[in-house]
C-alpha cells in the first residue's frame, strides 16, 4: 500500500493513496466524507448507480484496517449520504462490515450530512461528537480556528489539477489539514493552496507529494 | 352577427396583399390538400411559413363554412428549433387569421412560456400550437395529451435542416412517431435550407416506414440571386499570413457599411465578434451608437434590443456570429459581411440569404479573408455556389441516451406496451436498425438500472404494472419533466456587473484563468473582473483597454470536405498557371512564392514539407482535410512516426493540414510516409495514442445528462435536490469499474470516435492519400502554407507578448525575402 508521511505539530501522520491517513502512536485510522449510501439515495430517486460502490468502500476500509492493524476509526464527518440513502442494502452492508471489526472503537465528528441523515443503529457502536481535541491534533468536519491545535478536517472533498487531471488530495496548512473524501462516489472540489502549503495527490494507487509542481505555475 | 359563410378568403387576402402564390407554395397546396407529407426547400425570405400554413386554414374554411366565434380545436403543432423563432412565426401565421377575421388562435408554447398559461394549454389547445422539441417531448409525457391534440391534422417542422444530424433532431423523430401512431392520417411537413441530401433529410423526416406515394419533395425553383463579393485588402503582399483577423481591410469594410442602410457582419468566433465590434468603434466614432454586438453568450434582454432595431432597421451593422445565422428574417438587412473562411458551402449560403428580402431584392455577401490562402477558399465557395454544391448534413445513429430519455417520456405518458413501442421506436429513422440486444438494455436502464441482476437493488424508474410500463412516483415524474431536453452545453457562468446588471455568459475554463484585476472586452464593452461567485462572474466597467478576449469553445467550425475538394482544385489550377477571378489574382503572388519556395500540390498530390530549424524538425503535411481529421491524423502520425524513429513529436493543425515537431532530427523515406499514412489499423491505434478515455470520460457528460443521470441545477430545490446530484465524470468512473458493459458507456466512445474524431473521414482521407503521390520537399524558409502552422507551435510554446514579436519578426523576414524573389 503506497503511503507518505506527514508531520502535523510534531506528530507523524502516514497518508495512503487510498484515502486515510493513519496515526501510528494513537493506533488510530482518520477518514472523511464516506457518504455511504450514496448510491442507493440516488438508485431511490431513480438515478441507476451501482450498489458495489458502498462494498468496494468497505472493502477498501477493511484493507486499511487490516494493514495498519488500527484499533480505533475517527471519520472527519459525514459518514451516510441521506436518510434515503439508509436503504436495507447499505444498512446490511455495514452491518456485516462492523461484525468482522468488532473490537474497532469508532468516533465520528459530526457532520451537515449526518445531521440531515438521522440516528444510527445503536448496536454499531459509534461515538459521535462535534469537535475533540487529542493534544496537539483537533478533529472536526468543518475546518476552524484552533489555538495551540493543529486541527483535522473533512467536509471539502479537496482536489487539485495536475496534468490537466482532477485528482482527490490531502492539503496541509500551518496549523491545519484536510483529508479527502474517502467515499468513491463523491465529488471533489478543486482548492487554491496558498504559497507554502503541502499538497499531496492522489492517482489510483499511487500518491505524490504535488506542492512544488503547484508553486512552479 | 349573422350566421353566414365567410366572406373573404384567402385567394381575397393574396390579391389584398398584392401577392402572386410562387410555384413552390401552390405545389405545397396542392399536396397537402391531398393528404400528403413532405419537406419544403427553399432560401430563406420565400414564402415558407405561408406555403405550409395557407392550406391549413383553407381547408378549414373548406370543411367550415358557416362563420362561427369559437376557435377551432387544435389542427396544427408547428416546431421550431429556435425558441427566438417562435414569436415571428406565431405573428407571421396570425396575419391571415387577423385579416380575414378568423376564429383561430396561434399560441406559444417554450420554455419561456408562464407554467399558469401551459397549463391552461393542456387542458384546452390552441388551434396552432408553436412549440419546440423538448416542448413537444415534455407534452407527450403527460397522459392527457393524445386526447387533447385528437383534432391534429398537420406537424410541421421549421427548419429542419438545423435540427438534423443533431439528437434535438433524434428527439424529434421519436415524437413524430409517436404522434403519427396515435394518428395514422397525420401530415409531417418539413421546411429546410437547402441541403446535399434533401432525399436522405425527408427520408428521416418521414421515419422508416414511410410511404413514397404519400410524399412530396418540393423545391423551391426560383433562383434567389446571390451576390458574392470579395474584399481584397490593397496590398496582399503584406497581407498577415497567420492568426489575424482580417482587420487591414477595416477601412473598406466601413466604406462598404456606409454604403447601406443595415448590414450584418458576421465572423467565425465571438472572440473575433469582439475584436471587430472594437475595431469598428474605434474606427467609425461617429457610429458609436449605431453599431451592435450580437452572440450566444450576450445577455438575451441586450440581444433582444439588438435584434428588435434590426428589425426596425434602426441600426447600421450588428456584428454577430453563428446567434444570427437562423431564422428569423429582417427585410431591412440589405447585405452581409462575412469575415474570415466560410468554411461551408451551405452556412455561406444561409448567410448570404440574412440580405435581400425586400421582395425583388439580391442576397449580397461581402467576404473578408483574413489571410492569403481564404482567398482560395473565398474563390471555391464562389465555385460551389455557382454550381449548387451543397454539404450533406448527416443524420445520427441510434443515440441510446434519447432513446432512454423517451422511454422514460412515454412511460410517463400513460405507460407504453412493450413490442408496441418498440415497433414505434423502430419507425423513426434513426432507430431503423436497432437490435434486440440495445432495445432490451434500455428496457433494463429504465426498469432496473441496469442489466446485472444484483447492482442495483431497489432501484425503481420505470415499473411494470399489469403489462403496462409507466413511472408511478410523483417525485420522478417530475424529475423527469424538469430535465426533458438534450442540449447541453460546456458548463457557461453569467458575467455581472458588481451592482447588478447582467451582460451574458462565458465559458467557465475562461473565467477560471482570470485574477482580481484582469482586464478583458466582453459584450463590447472593456470590463474589469473583480471576483467569481456561485457561477457568477462579478465584473465592473474598465476605462483602460485590453487584448483579452474571451475564447468560447463553439464556433470552431471545421472546412467541410466540399469546400476542401474546391480549395485542392483551385490549388491546381493556380500550379497550371490558371488565376481566374479577383481571389486568385490577389492570391497569385502569395501562390507564386508557395510554388517557387516549394510547391503548390496537385489534386493527385500529397505534400509534405520538411524544413530543420532551431527547435527541430518541421514535417508539414497538407491533405485539406479539415480541421477535425487533421488533429485526428496528426494524432495518429505523431504516434506512428515515434514508432518508427522513436522521438517525442509535438503537433499543430489547421483546415489545410498540420504540423509535427521531432525535436532530434527525423528523416522518413517515402515508403516509410506511406506505412504511417496506412489506413489500416486506424481505430486500434487512435484508441493507443489519445487519451481516449479521458476523451470518452468527457463526452459522457452530454449522454448523463440526456439519459437522466446528472440533473442540471433546478431552481429553488435546495438540498433534496442536491443530495441526488453527482457529476457525469463520477458517473463515468463508476459504470466503468462496476457496470463496464453500459452501452451508455460504448456510446460514449462511439460519439468520441465519429464526433470528435470523425474516423470515418480519417479512414477516408487515408484511403485518398493511399491514392496520392507523396513529395517531400525539403525548405529552407518556411512556406505560406507551413508559416501558420510553424506560428500555432510558437504560440502554444511561449507566452503570449514574445510570442506575437516572434511571429512578426518572422513574417518581416519572409515578406522582405519574398519581395526580393518577386522583384528578381
Amino acid at each position: 500500500m503506497n503511503s507518505l508521511e506527514v508531520n502535523c505539530a510534531g506528530e507523524t501522520l502516514q497518508l495512503f493513496a487510498a484515502r486515510a491517513a493513519f496515526w501510528a502512536k494513537r493506533k488510530t485510522l482518520l477518514i472523511a466524507d464516506t457518504h455511504l449510501g450514496k448510491a442507493s439515495a440516488f438508485r431511490h430517486a431513480g438515478i441507476a448507480v451501482p450498489e458495489q460502490v458502498t462494498d468496494a468502500d468497505l472493502q477498501r476500509l477493511s484493507n486499511l484496517l487490516t494493514f495498519t492493524q488500527a484499533a480505533r476509526l475517527v471519520v472527519l464527518g459525514d459518514l451516510f449520504h441521506a436518510r434515503a440513502g439508509k436503504s436495507e442494502a447499505t444498512i446490511k452492508s455495514v452491518h456485516i462490515w462492523r461484525e468482522q471489526h468488532l473490537e474497532l472503537q469508532i468516533d465520528l465528528l459530526i457532520g451537515n450530512h449526518d445531521r440531515a441523515t438521522g440516528d444510527l443503529p445503536n448496536d454499531w457502536n459509534i461515538r459521535a461528537t462535534e469537535e475533540f481535541r487529542e493534544p496537539p491534533l483537533l478533529f472536526a468536519h468543518e475546518a476552524r480556528e484552533a489555538e495551540d491545535a493543529f486541527g483535522l478536517f473533512g467536509h471539502v472533498h479537496p482536489a487539485i489539477f495536475c496534468d490537466r487531471m482532477r485528482l482527490p488530495c490531502f492539503h496541509f496548512w500551518n496549523d491545519g489539514g484536510m483529508l479527502p473524501a474517502f467515499g468513491s462516489f463523491t465529488g471533489t472540489h478543486p482548492i487554491k493552496p496558498a504559497a507554502g502549503d503541502t499538497v499531496f495527490a492522489v492517482r489510483g494507487d499511487e500518491i505524490a507529494d504535488v506542492s512544488n509542481l503547484l508553486r512552479c505555475r | 352577427m349573422p350566421k353566414g359563410s365567410h366572406d373573404k378568403d384567402l385567394n381575397w387576402w393574396f390579391a389584398q396583399n398584392r401577392w402572386t402564390p410562387f410555384p413552390h407554395q401552390l405545389e405545397t397546396w396542392a399536396a397537402i390538400h391531398a393528404g400528403k407529407s413532405g419537406l419544403v426547400h427553399a432560401p430563406t425570405g420565400v414564402g415558407k411559413t405561408y406555403s405550409v400554413w395557407i392550406p391549413a386554414l383553407q381547408e378549414w374554411l373548406r370543411e367550415n363554412p358557416v362563420t362561427t366565434k369559437h376557435a377551432p380545436p387544435i389542427q396544427m403543432l408547428w416546431i421550431t428549433p429556435l425558441r427566438a423563432l417562435a414569436n415571428d412565426t406565431a405573428s407571421s401565421m396570425l396575419k391571415p387569421v387577423r385579416d380575414l377575421n378568423l376564429p383561430w388562435t396561434v399560441e406559444l408554447r417554450t420554455g419561456d412560456t408562464s407554467s399558469s398559461i401551459r397549463a391552461r394549454q393542456r387542458r384546452q389547445f390552441p388551434s396552432a400550437l408553436v412549440t419546440t422539441p423538448e416542448s413537444l417531448s415534455l407534452l407527450l409525457s403527460y397522459p392527457e395529451t393524445r386526447e387533447k391534440i385528437a383534432t391534429l391534422k398537420t406537424v410541421v417542422i421549421d427548419e429542419w435542416h438545423e435540427l438534423l444530424g443533431s439528437k434535438r433532431g433524434v428527439q424529434t423523430e421519436l415524437c413524430l412517431a409517436r404522434l403519427r401512431r396515435w394518428f395514422p392520417a397525420l401530415r409531417t411537413w418539413g421546411l429546410s435550407a437547402t441541403l446535399g441530401n434533401l432525399e436522405q433529410a425527408m427520408s428521416v423526416l418521414l421515419g422508416s416506414h414511410y410511404d413514397p406515394h404519400k410524399a412530396v419533395l418540393i423545391s423551391a425553383d426560383l433562383k434567389k440571386q446571390v451576390e458574392v463579393h470579395t474584399l481584397i485588402p490593397p496590398n496582399v503582399q503584406r497581407l498577415p499570413w497567420a492568426g489575424h483577423v482580417g482587420l487591414t481591410v477595416l477601412p473598406q469594410v466601413i466604406e462598404c457599411l456606409a454604403a447601406a442602410n443595415t448590414s450584418l457582419l458576421f465572423t467565425n468566433t465571438r472572440s473575433q465578434a469582439e475584436i471587430w465590434f472594437r475595431a469598428l468603434q474605434e474606427a467609425a466614432p461617429q457610429w458609436s451608437n449605431d453599431i451592435a454586438i450580437h452572440h450566444g453568450s450576450v445577455d438575451r434582454e441586450l440581444r433582444e434590443q439588438t435584434e428588435n432595431r434590426l428589425r426596425e432597421g434602426k441600426i447600421r451593422c450588428v456584428v454577430c456570429t453563428s446567434s444570427l445565422d437562423l431564422g428569423v428574417d429582417y427585410p431591412p438587412v440589405e447585405q452581409v459581411i462575412q469575415v474570415g473562411a466560410p468554411k461551408g458551402v451551405a452556412r455561406m449560403l444561409q448567410r448570404a440569404g440574412r440580405s435581400g428580402h425586400r421582395m425583388g431584392a439580391v442576397s449580397r455577401i461581402y467576404c473578408v479573408p483574413a489571410h492569403a490562402l481564404e482567398l482560395v477558399e473565398f474563390a471555391a465557395v464562389r465555385e460551389a455556389i455557382a454550381a449548387s454544391q451543397l454539404e450533406a448534413r448527416v443524420p445520427l445513429d441510434r443515440p441510446l441516451d434519447v432513446l432512454v430519455q423517451h422511454l422514460v417520456t412515454v412511460a410517463l405518458g400513460g405507460g407504453f406496451h412493450e413490442d408496441e413501442l418498440r415497433s414505434e421506436v423502430q419507425r423513426a429513422y434513426a432507430y431503423r436498425n436497432l437490435n434486440d440486444e440495445e432495445w432490451q438494455w434500455c428496457m433494463d436502464f429504465v426498469t432496473r438500472g441496469g442489466q446485472a441482476l444484483n447492482a442495483y437493488p431497489h432501484f425503481r424508474r420505470v415499473v411494470k404494472t399489469n403489462g403496462l410500463y409507466n413511472v408511478p412516483e410523483k417525485q420522478l415524474a417530475y424529475f423527469h419533466r424538469m430535465s426533458i431536453g438534450t442540449i447541453t452545453s460546456d458548463s457557461s457562468v453569467a458575467i455581472r456587473f458588481v451592482r447588478g446588471a447582467s451582460l451574458g455568459t462565458t465559458e467557465e475554463s475562461f473565467v477560471a484563468r482570470l485574477k482580481r484585476g484582469d482586464r478583458f472586452s466582453f459584450a463590447g464593452r472593456q470590463l474589469e473582473f473583480v471576483r467569481m461567485r456561485d457561477m457568477v462572474a462579478y465584473v465592473r466597467a474598465s476605462k483602460k483597454s485590453s487584448s483579452i478576449v474571451p475564447q468560447w469553445m463553439g464556433g470552431k467550425m471545421p472546412l467541410s470536405s466540399r469546400l476542401a475538394a474546391g480549395v485542392r482544385r483551385k490549388l491546381s489550377e493556380a500550379r497550371a498557371g490558371n488565376f481566374p477571378g479577383i481571389e486568385m489574382e490577389a492570391a497569385k503572388p502569395i501562390l507564386e512564392i508557395q510554388d517557387l519556395w516549394s510547391r503548390i500540390p496537385e489534386t493527385n498530390e500529397l505534400l509534405i514539407e520538411r524544413i530543420e530549424m532551431r527547435d527541430g524538425t518541421h514535417h508539414f503535411l497538407f491533405p485539406f482535410a479539415g480541421r477535425l481529421v487533421h488533429e485526428g491524423l496528426s494524432a495518429l502520425l505523431a504516434f506512428r512516426v515515434a514508432r518508427v524513429q522513436p522521438s517525442s513529436i509535438s503537433v499543430t493543425v489547421n483546415d489545410y493540414g498540420f504540423g509535427l515537431l521531432a525535436r532530434n532530427p527525423v528523416q522518413l523515406t517515402v515508403e516509410q510516409w506511406r506505412t504511417v499514412l496506412a489506413p489500416e489499423n486506424l481505430v486500434d491505434d487512435l484508441l493507443a495514442c489519445l487519451n481516449s478515455a479521458e476523451l470518452a470520460r468527457r463526452q459522457f457528460r452530454e449522454i448523463a445528462r440526456i439519459a437522466g443521470l446528472v440533473f442540471q441545477g433546478f431552481p429553488g430545490r435546495g438540498k433534496s435536490v442536491r443530495q441526488i446530484q453527482a457529476s457525469s465524470g463520477l458517473f463515468y468512473d463508476v459504470f466503468l469499474r462496476y457496470d463496464p458493459g453500459n452501452l451508455l458507456l460504448q456510446q460514449a466512445q462511439r460519439e468520441v470516435l465519429e464526433r470528435q474524431l470523425e474516423v470515418s473521414r480519417m479512414k477516408q482521407a487515408l484511403e485518398m492519400i493511399s491514392h496520392l503521390n507523396i513529395t517531400v520537399v525539403p525548405t529552407r524558409k518556411l512556406t505560406p502554407l507551413s508559416f501558420p502552422l510553424w506560428a500555432a507551435f510558437v504560440q502554444a510554446s511561449v507566452s503570449s507578448e514574445k510570442w506575437t514579436d516572434r511571429i512578426n519578426r518572422m513574417a518581416a523576414q519572409l515578406e522582405a525575402a519574398a519581395s526580393r524573389k518577386v522583384a528578381k
